[in-house]
């Protein structure tokens, strides 16, 4: 899957964009050429040989800060998405398994979280368990969880559902191998589409967060700090934000285009198999009339 | 002359996709009141014909030899608003899967009611009027109720009669039934082709029957057009192609029915069997 | 005579159907509105947050402490304080803030007005918009023009509300100086002022429902046009614009609606955002302010209204969408 991952264009690039981010959440404190937050009396300066991007209104280099920012957005990221799946998943399975009332609660359940501003809620709560990009991204995970709900139950509804399934319990096979063989298959495709638009969606709220100066202490840097200040200075720097911008959203693009390009790889397998289906209706069809 | 309903001259269809032709040479002619039956197995090209007579060919098909005439008139330079006028009025269609050709979400009434609105120009009461004659004139009962159902209320039988009313709403000369009654079982299948001939002897409509079934085509057809591979191997009057078959692909498929035992030629109720035999093949 | 009786039956049986959309969609929030009203209940009661750490900051002392709480009726037991606060809800009255002692439903109700506006504009720019693109993308499908629209709404659908605000604030306010760059003015002290203060708002807050409502609707149109009662429909004689208008954009136009039905509470969210940026004292400022000062009863009274306006909208859509499709309203 990976590979076939790869042989796409687009697939591609998300992945170079998405390693390229990576890197810089690794490195990028390391690579900064200068203290992030160390101001200097060289305050809005121009980009040139000291400062590659200039400096902000308190004459600290922009480009160490955006370098150092950049782990705290990928960490908030990552924190969404490891929430959002771990309470979304398992009760997206169990809801086809453990009775009608469970899956009742459940489905009504997703379909009102997703319904619910996150980013209100997320805001809300850094009120009640402190002021942290941790708490906030718990919060949105749990409230974009219903996404990995709705994936996993419909894999594991069609998985249950299917013949080939029952077929394979009736010969005997046991449930691991089942699990190996049919579900993951079935299953993994669309977590992964699943994975890579929550983590889009875990970009944005980070770099949203920080820019309203929520879940960080003033200090230290972020891609949304970064935006804030910029804005405020918008007559002197009005290229400012380019960068800032950009690099967010180049991040939430590379991951949309990676879940459409896991859609395209992982939907060839179902359109191969309703092929199959459309060419063995003909088959009986034909057998019927000739 | 110019009596004709449909006259098709060596039609030959194209799909520039394959680039390859799917239909190669149609002909026969149909005047009021008569029937013509097109046969043969799936994938034949038999309703790529029909739709290419409804100017509604898929996407990249398109006739690249022969003329179609519909009512004395050439159908090869009609613009979209030409056969928009035609359709309805000249010609009109059934298909399998009735349930699928209407529109969900409106009530029967009023999408019976739209086409005569629309096609003859009636005020909405006329119009509401006509749409009940239409449902009564296919034998419906209740046409009050059905007139206020939505599609999804109905059964296959009553979709297939709807349709049909849909289809001769504004009273064309010709009208195509491509498998209407496939998906129907048996006695619902004899109902719908006896209101086909009916309307037939009522109207003088001409009517082209595509089917799988020789024994749909038997019971109704004037003519018999066995298609295989989008050629015509076999065509003539029915009693003679059905029981002196000259091509052995048209042997083949009678012996096939023949095979199964089942004297559907006259007499077409052997529902059990048959839907077994279908489970088989 | 009977045909009044036809007539008042369907009537009774569309207030019934109505009805019906109506309760269950509130069935599904009322639980969820318990739930989340205690849960922000015993969050706050297990943090510690307290008003005292708002009004004394560091110095405040144990006793002083236990005197600012008994005066806010915090030491009263949990459920006790819970369901006052909730009876209280129930007939309006959110409570005064931590912060200021004011009435947070009024706050609220300021914030909530300028907060309405603008995502009000944006919705209108949003349907607008949304539907211009999406059905001219699926009338050309597969030509340039579509290309180009899906293309530019993918593009737009990456970018943040407030990364569009600060563009929009960078080229229109500060580089051209056509309409302010923040703040807000009552519709009293002039239309025009108001509508030009609230219009890059709404642009930025729109992008995000413009391209979701294109893209949605160009799908489910294109989809409806695969449909065999188009077919049905174009044999019977029906012209292009009466199949589009009649039968394409009425059963196409689900995907749509139930899109901008999950976008409204986007619109909020991305309030707390865009107001920021703009500078406007709207209710998602008011919320992030909250936030940061940590004034509990005014962030819960945040949650309620959010929670309402949500229920409001999504029975809206909900209801539109059992009109235009009879048939999925019933589960059909
Ligand atoms: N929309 C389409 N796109 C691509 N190929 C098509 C399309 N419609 C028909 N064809 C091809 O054209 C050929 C003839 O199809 P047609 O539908 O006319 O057959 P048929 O005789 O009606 O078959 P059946 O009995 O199954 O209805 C087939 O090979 C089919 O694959
Ligand atoms: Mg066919």
């Amino acid at each position: 899957m990976v590979r076939r991952l790869l042989a796409l264009t687009s697939g591609r690039i998300a992945a170079v964009i998405l390693a390229l981010i990576a890197l810089l959440a690794l490195l990028g404190p390391l690579l900064s050429p200068q203290d992030p937050l160390a101001g200097s009396a060289d305050i809005l300066a121009d980009p040139g040989p000291h400062h590659w991007l200039g400096t902000d209104y308190l004459g600290r280099d922009v480009l160490s800060r955006l370098l150092a920012g950049s782990r705290l957005s990928v960490l908030g990221a990552l924190q969404v998405t490891v929430m959002a799946l771990l309470v979304g998943v398992i009760p997206g399975i169990l809801s086809v398994y453990l009775g009608r009332a469970f899956e009742w609660v459940t489905l009504r359940l997703a379909d009102t979280l997703i319904a619910l501003p996150f980013l209100v809620f997320a805001v809300a709560v850094t009120a009640l368990l402190g002021n942290g990009i941790p708490q906030a991204m718990l919060t949105v995970g749990i409230m974009v969880s219903p996404l990995f709900f709705r994936v996993s139950r419909a894999a594991t509804l069609s998985v249950a559902r299917s013949q080939y399934v029952e077929a394979a319990i009736i010969a005997g096979a046991s449930v691991g191998w089942i699990v190996r063989r049919h579900v993951w298959t079935k299953v993994l495709p669309p977590i992964a589409i699943a994975l890579a638009h929550t983590a889009g969606v875990g970009f944005v709220v980070v770099s949203s967060l920080t820019f309203l100066g929520i879940g960080v202490r003033p200090p230290a840097p972020t891609w949304g700090g970064i935006l804030a200040s910029d804005l405020g200075f918008l007559s002197y720097r009005p290229w400012a934000p380019l960068l800032p911008t950009a690099l967010i959203m180049a991040t939430v693009w590379a991951c949309n285009l990676l879940a459409d390009a896991i859609r395209d790889v992982s939907g060839e397998a179902g359109r191969a198999l309703l092929d199959n289906r459309k060419l063995r209706g003909r088959l009986a069809v034909a057998g019927r009339g000739a | 002359m110019s009596d004709a309903a449909l006259r098709l001259t060596d039609v030959r269809i194209h799909d520039a996709v394959g680039d390859r032709d799917i239909v190669h040479g149609v002909s026969f002619e149909l005047t009021p009141g008569k029937v013509v039956g097109i046969v043969g197995e799936s994938g034949s090209g038999k309703t790529l014909t029909c739709r290419a007579v409804l100017g509604i060919l898929p996407r990249h098909f398109s006739v690249t030899g022969g003329t179609i005439e519909l009512a004395g008139r050439d159908t090869s330079g009609l613009t979209q608003r030409e056969w928009t006028g035609l359709r309805g009025t000249t010609v009109g269609a059934v298909f399998q899967d009735p349930a699928s050709y209407l529109n969900p979400s409106i009530r029967i009434g009023a999408q019976l009611a739209e086409v005569v609105r629309v096609k003859k120009g009636l005020t909405r009461r006329e119009a509401r009027r006509r749409a009940l004659d239409l449902l009564s004139s296919v034998r419906l009962r209740e046409p009050d109720l059905v007139y206020r159902q939505y599609p999804h209320e109905l059964s296959g039988g009553m979709l297939q009669r709807v349709l049909i009313a849909a289809a001769i709403a504004a009273d064309p000369q010709l009208l195509i039934a491509d498998e209407a009654t496939t998906a129907l079982d048996v006695t619902v299948q004899a109902e719908i082709l006896d209101l086909l001939t009916e309307l037939r002897e009522r109207t003088g409509m001409a009517l082209i029957v595509v089917s799988h079934d020789l024994a749909v085509v038997a019971q109704l057809c004037d003519e018999v057009l066995v298609m295989r591979d989008g050629i015509v191997v076999e065509q003539g009057p029915t009693a003679r192609v059905l029981y002196d078959p000259r091509h052995d692909y048209t042997r083949l498929l009678i012996a096939e029915h023949e095979q199964y035992g089942l004297d559907r030629f006259r007499d077409a109720a052997e529902p059990a069997l048959s839907k077994e035999l279908d489970h088989v093949g | 005579m009977s045909g009044a009786g036809l007539g008042t039956a369907r009537l009774r049986r569309a207030a019934a159907r109505t009805a019906s959309v109506a309760a269950r969609s509130i069935a599904i929030f009322v639980p969820v509105f318990l739930v989340a009203t205690f849960v922000t209940f015993a969050l706050r009661s297990l943090s510690g947050l307290s008003p005292a750490h708002l009004q004394l900051g560091e110095s405040a002392t144990p006793e002083s402490l236990a005197r600012i709480e008994h005066e806010w009726g915090l030491d009263r037991p949990f459920l006790t304080q819970y369901l006052d606060w909730f009876g209280k809800v129930l007939s309006g009255d959110l409570g005064t803030s931590w912060y200021n002692g004011a009435d947070i439903s009024r706050l609220l109700t300021e914030g909530a007005v300028i907060s309405l506006s603008v995502a009000g504009l944006a919705l209108l720019i949003g349907v607008v918009f949304g539907f211009g693109f999406g059905i001219l993308a699926a009338l050309r499908r597969t030509t340039w023009v579509d290309r180009v629209i899906t293309g530019a709404m993918t593009f737009i659908s990456v970018m943040p509300s407030f990364v569009v605000g600060i563009a929009l604030v960078a080229v229109f306010a500060v580089s051209l100086d056509w309409l302010p760059s923040a703040g807000w003015v009552p519709a009293e002290r002039g239309f025009g002022l108001w509508l030009a203060h609230i219009t890059l708002p709404a642009i930025a807050l729109s992008f995000d429902t413009v391209s979701d409502v294109a893209r949605q609707l160009r799908a489910g149109l294109v989809a409806a046009y695969r449909e065999n009662y188009v077919t049905g429909a174009l044999v019977r004689g029906l012209g292009p614009r009466r199949i589009f208008f009649r039968h394409v954009l009425r059963n196409g136009i689900g995907p749509a609606l139930t899109v901008l039905g999950l976008k409204f509470p986007n619109l909020l969210g991305g309030a707390v955002v865009t107001e920021a940026v703009f500078g406007m004292p709207g209710f998602g400022q008011f919320a992030a302010a909250s936030a940061q000062r940590g004034d509990v009863p005014a962030v819960q009274g945040v949650l309620v209204v959010s929670i309402v306006l949500v229920v409001v909208f999504n029975l809206l859509v909900n209801l539109i969408l059992a009109r235009l499709t009879p048939a999925s309203a019933r589960g059909v």
